[in-house]
């Protein structure tokens, strides 16, 4: 008993060495993100500019461009691999996530709706205020609605590959219902819209970085309180009512966390693919783990690291082109996609 | 040793089904039955009676479409699904799969009802834990992944979850299907022992009647009509079990509990000899569609003895020796064919 407790403390120990080493990780992509881009700044000016006030052009970059930014993408990809961890665990789906599923698209067509819907004065760049809400919550509606059809299709038919092309139908449909609405809006909705399906870290007003922070610190918060249900729902849904759990509730407060999250994110940045289905498995090969205690955080810490790694690409440091974000999570999450697949080769009905 | 024997769970009238649409589709007759501390209770009925779903409204999992359902003398609709884990354990006939998730890990899960908010493991639930991967002898498995293991030892890893989670019920559904014959009966021998030496009342459904029969203490038998609940024995002298097989090609022993197929009487033959090989010489004889007859007949066989290692056939004047069961069926069976 007393060597079976000793292996458990070392083996506690290790889990929160790499937590400090990830987060130490991402203290140092967060500096870098800051230093590089698309504009050569030295060291020395982005230490004056952030340290002193020389109301310099680099000072506006720094502190107006780059610190948003880089704080934009440590939230995004917190709040997005946070949202494919949940539906992973919910669905019991290795391959469910926020884009692949269609609840990006939903978060979409909500914004579309105000985008193109309204009038032609909302554009996300002239939002602020009550109308950084109004975008937001439409965007947890679109995702909700979608996350919800997905939750009915998926406690009918168990078969993962079904649920799976019948969400990539579902974001098929939408897109098509998008395009409908873009053939009628005018000019200027249009183009607004545009921009934001290009998907970029860096178009966020203040004030909408702070919808989004305190959004996604909502979504944070309650699914720590749902680690515990997390972890009885990986069994199924008649073992984890057996356990006590009340599996309607649960089911009711991840679907909440998981519009949130996903909402929020695609309201201001557009869909970026493939960091909500890839990092969660990442984090299970480097834990080799099934419990939420550990995978939530180990997420949480993983997510923004590899946002910020996708946002320093996407920079093309010592260039002065900018790749757009969508095309580098893409590339670094589908290989992960990909090996998943090939690993279990037969992983219907496996989770 | 004597043990506290009370009644811990009782059916007063139940009804079980389902809702379909506004319909109420009742699969069984009222149920009326009970069990005790520390039994091994054994639920036999025919495929598609309602054995999964009655042990699914008895774990809450499913509303009972009428009557009471009793745990410790209060009806199951007072309970919360949180107070009805700390009654009740649940194996259902799904395989889990789950990667990455080791077989401590899934034993913790069992520790759900007794965990805070978070599901911190505390020292005493760690004991637990350990405890329960003990009593299922998996210990050497601990850090091994569910999904690495072998059919009978994932099922020992279920059977270990809902020992942790401490409930004094454990209900499950076909607990020894998929299994390979010794896992079976490790599985069994592991229930029995639960249900002696930890006071544990155990429900579990079988296709397996001649392992129910010799194993459980108690049968609920489910028929169209009624359930008859009763000692395994009480039921044989009973011939509850005729009335299981409506079929007209198996039939089932009563006086030992064993199944036989019916066949066309083809002759009566009377063996000479005792022991072992008396018992498996007139199976094989009944398989070939012969009865054994208690005085000499004309056909009549003597078994191996001390003096004489073969068996010896006599038959319309013909005297001939065989050196295995085989052998003698074979020149039975075309004896008999050539009159």
């Amino acid at each position: 008993m007393q060597k079976e407790l000793s292996v458990d403390l070392k083996a506690v120990r290790n889990v929160r060495l790499i937590f400090l080493a990830l987060l130490l990780f991402i203290v140092i992509l967060l500096i870098l993100d800051i230093f590089l881009g698309s504009v050569n700044i030295k060291a020395s000016e982005v230490i004056s500019a952030i340290f002193n006030n020389s109301n310099s052009n680099y000072e506006t970059i720094i502190l107006k461009f780059r610190l948003p930014k880089a704080i934009t993408a440590l939230v995004v990809g917190v709040a997005l691999s946070l949202s494919g961890l949940q539906m992973q665990t919910v669905f019991r789906n290795p391959m469910a996530g926020p884009y692949v599923l269609g609840i990006s698209s939903g978060a979409s067509l909500g914004v579309a709706f105000v985008i193109l819907g309204f009038s032609s004065n909302i554009a996300p760049e002239s939002l602020n205020g009550l109308g950084n809400w109004i975008l937001v919550v439409a965007s947890w509606v679109g995702a909700g609605a979608v996350m919800l059809l997905i939750m009915v299709i998926s406690s009918r038919v168990k078969d993962i590959m079904t649920v799976l092309i019948l969400g990539i139908m579902l974001s098929s449909g939408i897109s098509a219902i998008v395009t409908i609405m873009q053939y009628f809006s005018n000019e200027t909705m249009l183009k607004a819209y545009v921009i934001w399906t290009m998907g970029s870290l860096g178009n966020l007003t203040s004030g909408q970085l702070n919808v989004l922070l305190i959004s996604v610190l909502a979504g944070v918060i309650l699914s720590l309180f749902s680690s515990k249900m997390l972890n009885a729902l990986l069994i199924g849904e008649n073992y984890a009512g057996s356990l006590g759990l009340n599996v309607r509730f649960a089911r009711a407060v991840i679907f909440i966390c998981t519009s949130i999250l996903a909402g929020s994110v695609t309201a201001f940045c557009g869909p970026i693919g493939f960091i909500g289905i890839a990092v969660p498995h990442i984090v299970r090969i480097i834990f080799k783990t099934s419990d939420h205690k550990i995978l939530i955080p180990g997420t949480i810490l993983m997510g923004g690291a590899i946002m910020l790694v996708s946002d320093i690409i996407s920079q093309l440091p010592g260039s002065e082109s900018v790749l757009p974000v969508n095309a580098v999570t893409s590339l670094i999450g589908i290989p992960v996609v990909i090996w998943v697949i090939l690993r279990k080769r037969n992983y219907s009905g496996s989770f | 040793m004597r043990k506290d024997i009370k009644e811990i769970l009782s059916l007063d009238s139940l009804k079980i089904g389902y809702f379909s649409g506004k319909n109420e589709n009742v699969l069984l007759p009222p149920l009326t039955a009970s069990a005790d501390s520390g039994e091994l209770i054994a639920v036999i009925g025919k495929n598609g009676i309602g054995k999964s779903t009655l042990l699914r409204t008895l774990t809450g999992l499913q509303q009972p479409l009428g009557g009471e359902i009793f745990y410790s003398g209060k009806n199951i609709r007072d309970y919360s699904r949180m107070e009805l884990a700390h009654k009740v354990g649940y194996i259902s006939t799904e395989i889990v799969r789950v990667s990455n998730m080791s077989v401590y890990d899934m034993v913790a899960l069992g520790r759900f009802p007794h965990t805070n908010w978070i599901g911190k493991i505390e020292k005493t639930d760690h004991e637990k834990i350990m405890d329960a991967i003990e009593k299922t002898s998996m210990k050497r498995f601990c850090r091994k992944f569910v999904s690495e293991l072998s059919d009978g030892e994932r099922q020992k890893v279920m059977i270990a979850r809902i020992l942790a989670q401490d409930t004094g019920i454990m209900v499950m559904d076909e607990p020894t299907a998929f299994l390979d014959i010794a896992a079976r009966y490790e599985i069994l021998h592991l229930l029995h022992l639960l249900s002696g030496s930890s006071n544990k009342t155990i429900i579990f459904s079988t296709h397996d009647l001649q392992m129910a029969i010799s194993q459980s203490d108690k049968i609920w038998l489910l028929l169209d009509d009624r359930l008859i609940e009763g000692a395994p024995e009480d039921l044989m002298i009973a011939g509850a079990f005729d009335h299981l097989f409506d079929s007209s090609t198996v039939i089932f022993n009563s006086d030992n509990g064993t199944f036989s197929f019916r066949s066309e009487n083809r002759g009566t033959i009377y063996l000479d000899g005792k022991n072992s090989k008396r018992y498996w010489t007139e199976k094989a004889i009944n398989r070939a569609g012969f009865s054994v007859s208690n005085e000499m007949t004309s056909t009549y066989i003597i078994l191996p003895s001390e003096s004489n290692s073969k068996w010896q056939l006599s038959a319309k004047s013909i005297v001939r020796e065989f050196k295995s069961i085989h052998e003698l069926i074979t020149c039975l069976d075309k004896e008999v064919m050539s009159t």
